[in-house]
């Protein structure tokens, strides 16, 4: 049960029979004493307040009588299955009044706060008896992950608004929040120099690469170190009899190459940069890496790990890799936990058996952090070619260069000291045969996915 | 099968399933609370029981009533007269206390409320031959008698009455917790005496002559009070004084003793509505409560992620260098970082020494190559102004080097305009 505002109010409306009554038995009774006005007035205002108490109670008990039941109610829901961050979702309850009265009711939808429902999430409904009504709210989830909703609280009232009953109502829903790949912005330059790479680009370039594509007929502007003689001396003019036209061979880039992405869950991941987590960041690298090499023909294989598989995409392609990523990728979120790297290697292993350009998403701080990933990273360099990427701290670069006062000299200190292990542990990784590739948040996924396009176009893949 | 092929209109008219509820039914809730009812209905009947075995704690009455059976009630001596036979009448009204005292009774008047008019009072004891004024208020006093006055509290128990009274001799002391009366040479002259003094401060006890017959005023009411009263020689005072009739009358003012001629107080000139009206505004005030602080439904769980701000490592770090005051330690890692940036810049090998690289940049500024060592390398700060002077003077250094060198790219970077033709 609960009150409204209406009951208050009804009830400070007391305040005008309780001072009537006061005034008007004072006046009446005629006493010669003030006193004695005052104590008749009292008596009769104290009358009026009970009375008007009783009065306000009676009809309130009789308002909550009257209310439809808030249980017999039937609720269905209906919401996109999967939605991607930062963008709005229609979330929409249908509420049927299965009781014999009219339900006045007002309905609260029991979202998680991080599902970002705009506006009140206080929805006035009249629903006759037997009908239906829709609730629409817009959700725009502020989190990537499962939202959820458990329950709808009903609130009904009387025909005054008076009294009103209450009650939960199970209702459960689940909205899959997907990580936003704010970093696509970036893929159409990249697709565009992968043309380029590729030959295929309308510009009279001639397509880079390592891998024998065709033989075609000399244009102008063919690079001349790129002809055929022995093809030349093979073909005959058919227009010149006796004479030959000169022929070229193309180059591609590789195709079918593998790609490995381990993406570290663990406590380095949880470190916000530039109001963006590691994770997310790592996120948003995979996917804008992926996507590019699955159009540049590469298989991509992905692995969410730090002391257990959080996540895996395997032998998928084209657009439905990209949805199963985000998928996999949506309920991910960092734990408080040591990455075990020495795992990694064999989980490498079982993905793919050829050699593969290995991408390892973590963060390179500190000598004492990365232990577990120099010791690991021979077995893998042996095999494989290893990228080892990592978010920089742009503010710590910052901070390096202020030297105003003492305080600031200090933290210049400290930034300097970090810099310098990050740079150590950098060395050593690519001391073992591995590339580094290091950039604050915004700018790693492309310049991950700038380093996957100059291997592609250096044939070391 | 038969569900698939059902039409929909067929689903709708078996219904759609009324939704769970979370939320129990008073019926529910009150069966789930069953125990902590019946825990509180027992613990309400228990002490009900309690109340009604042994009587409500405290007692009612006003202070020093005859039949308050309270601390602060004078039962306990009333009791004691009874046994010995004074005729103990408990006097509620000005009227009758005044007849009895023509009668001849001894009267005390214990008004520590201050209801009795004091003009009433002086009335009291032209007529009573023996009164006996318990914790009188100053303006009472005052009308009472002239020149004995008010004189604070008492230090301590007080020994030795000190007086011709027979009543404090026989007592001889009195407890903790005594009042002071002044008496001044005046009412000396006129036959007032003053018993049990502390000290140079004053009497507990004043006595002399009325117009009636004799006044005997007891500063405090400690003597009379159930919990003190058998205490040193309290009991034995407050007999001796209210023992010496065979009849005794116990007057405490109430209410109704408080003078209707005088002018009417605040409370009495208030309309009688404005106490229901105050009452009315607590009642809105705790139902506003209600109304506002009802939740809408239970509160909803987030779960919520991991998240460390990565700045907080080097906050501590620089904390701990700031705190620990290692300053050549800190000054060491601009140094290197410095050094190692200067590498890159001057074009030195890799393996270069710190003096190689200091010597090459001041070469390249053309500054003093012992000074810029000394910047670089040598010097170890003495205090934190020279910390902040040598960081400073490295950050400059390391500028003017890149200025040198390559004098378009610091341009650009500084000025932060693109496009700039070089």
């Amino acid at each position: 049960m609960t009150i409204s505002g209406r009951f208050v109010l009804l009830l400070a409306l007391g305040v005008v029979p309780v001072v009537a009554a006061g005034v008007l038995a004072s006046a009446a009774s005629g006493a010669p004493f003030p006193a004695d006005a005052a104590a008749a007035g009292a008596q009769a205002a104290w009358l009026a307040l009970l009375a008007w108490a009783a009065l306000s109670i009676g009809l309130g008990a009789i308002d909550l009588s009257l209310a439809a039941s808030p249980r017999r109610i039937a609720l269905q829901r209906e919401l996109p299955a999967r939605v991607r961050l930062g963008e709005p979702a229609d979330s929409q309850l249908i509420v049927q009044n299965l009781g014999p009265r009219l339900l006045r009711a007002v309905v609260r939808d029991g979202w998680q706060p991080s599902a970002g429902v705009t506006g009140a999430n206080r929805t006035r409904l009249r629903i006759p008896a037997g009908e239906r009504r829709r609730v629409a709210l817009v959700l725009v989830p502020r989190r990537r992950g499962d939202r959820r909703v458990e329950q709808v609280t009903v609130r009904s009232a009387g025909p005054l608004g008076l009294w009103s009953r209450q009650a939960t109502l199970a209702a459960p829903g689940v909205l899959r929040v997907l990580p936003p790949f704010a970093s696509r912005v970036h893929l159409p330059s990249r697709l565009t120099r992968l043309r380029e790479l590729d030959g295929r680009t309308p510009l009279l370039i001639r397509g880079q690469g390592t891998e024998f594509d065709s033989i075609r007929e000399y244009v102008r502007g063919d690079d001349v170190r790129s002809i055929d003689w022995r093809a030349t001396a093979r073909r005959t003019d058919p227009d010149a009899p006796g004479g030959t036209r000169l022929m070229v061979r193309t180059w591609r880039p590789e195709r079918d190459r593998r790609i490995v992405i381990v993406t570290d869950t663990s406590r380095t991941a949880a470190a916000r940069i530039a109001d963006e987590p590691r994770l997310d960041t790592a996120f948003e690298a995979s996917l804008l890496l992926s996507a590019l090499a699955s159009h540049a023909g590469d298989r991509i294989d992905w692995l969410a790990w730090d002391r257990r598989v959080r996540g895996r995409v395997h032998g998928a392609n084209g657009a439905e890799l990209l949805a199963r990523l985000v998928d996999a990728m949506a309920t991910i979120d960092p734990e408080l936990i040591e990455a075990d790297w020495s795992a990694v290697p064999a989980h490498v292993r079982r993905l793919t058996s050829r050699r593969a350009l290995v991408v390892i998403l973590t963060g390179v701080d500190s000598p004492a952090n990365a232990a577990g990933l120099l010791a690991m990273l021979p077995q893998l360099t042996a095999r494989h070619l290893v990228i080892v990427a990592s978010v920089a701290d742009p503010e710590a670069v910052a901070a390096s260069t202020r030297t105003n006062d003492l305080d600031e000299v200090y933290h210049a200190a400290a930034a300097e000291r970090g810099l310098l292990d990050g740079a150590r542990v950098e060395a050593a990784i690519r001391r073992l045969g591995a590339e580094t590739v290091s950039a604050p948040p915004h700018e790693l996924p492309p310049a991950l996915a700038d380093r996957y396009l100059a291997l592609k176009a250096a044939g070391r893949l | 099968m038969s569900r698939r092929e059902a039409p929909p209109a067929e689903q709708d008219a078996a219904g759609p399933a009324q939704a769970t509820s979370l939320t129990p039914t008073l019926r529910g809730g009150l069966r789930r609370a069953r125990t902590w009812i019946a825990i509180a209905a027992v613990a309400i009947l228990g002490a009900a029981a309690l109340i009604l075995l042994q009587g409500a704690p405290g007692g009612g009455g006003p202070a020093l009533g005859a039949d308050n059976p309270g601390p602060a009630g004078a039962k306990a001596v009333v009791e004691v007269l009874r046994a010995q036979g004074v005729d103990v009448r408990e006097v509620s009204a000005f009227d009758d206390a005044e007849d009895a005292a023509r009668a001849g009774a001894t009267v005390v008047v214990a008004d520590s409320a201050g209801f009795l008019d004091p003009d009433r009072l002086a009335e009291l004891s032209h007529a009573a031959e023996r009164l006996v004024v318990v914790e009188p208020g100053f303006a009472s006093l005052s009308a009472l008698v002239d020149g004995v006055r008010l004189a604070g509290a008492a230090s301590g128990a007080i020994e030795g009455a000190d007086c011709r009274l027979p009543a404090a001799e026989r007592a001889g002391t009195l407890s903790d917790g005594q009042r002071l009366l002044r008496v001044d040479d005046e009412a000396q002259a006129e036959g007032w005496q003053g018993c049990f003094p502390d000290g140079e401060f004053g009497v507990a006890v004043a006595e002399g002559p009325s117009e009636g017959g004799r006044v005997a005023i007891v500063a405090a009411a400690t003597a009379f009070a159930n919990d003190t009263v058998d205490e040193a020689g309290n009991a034995a005072l407050a007999l001796g004084l209210l023992g010496q009739t065979a009849e005794l009358a116990w007057y405490v003012p109430g209410i109704e003793d408080v003078d209707a001629s005088t002018a009417p107080t605040l409370g009495e000139l208030t309309p009688g509505w404005v106490t229901p009206t105050i009452l009315l505004a607590i009642v809105l005030v705790v139902v506003a409560a209600v109304w506002r602080g009802r939740r809408f439904g239970p509160l909803v769980a987030e779960d919520l992620v991991v998240d460390v701000p990565v700045a907080e490592t080097r906050e501590g770090r620089a904390r701990l260098y700031e705190r620990s005051a290692v300053r050549t330690h800190a000054l060491d890692q601009l140094r290197i970082g410095a050094l190692g940036r200067l590498t890159g810049v001057l074009k030195l090998p890799r393996s270069a020494d710190a003096r190689e690289i200091a010597l090459a940049a001041a070469l390249a500024t053309g500054r003093d190559p012992y000074a810029t060592e000394r910047l670089l390398v040598g010097e170890e700060p003495a205090d934190d102004r020279r910390l902040v002077e040598l960081a400073a003077g490295i950050h400059e250094l390391e500028a003017e080097v890149r200025r040198t060198l390559r004098p378009d790219a610091d341009l650009t970077q500084t000025t932060e305009r693109p496009g700039r033709p070089s």
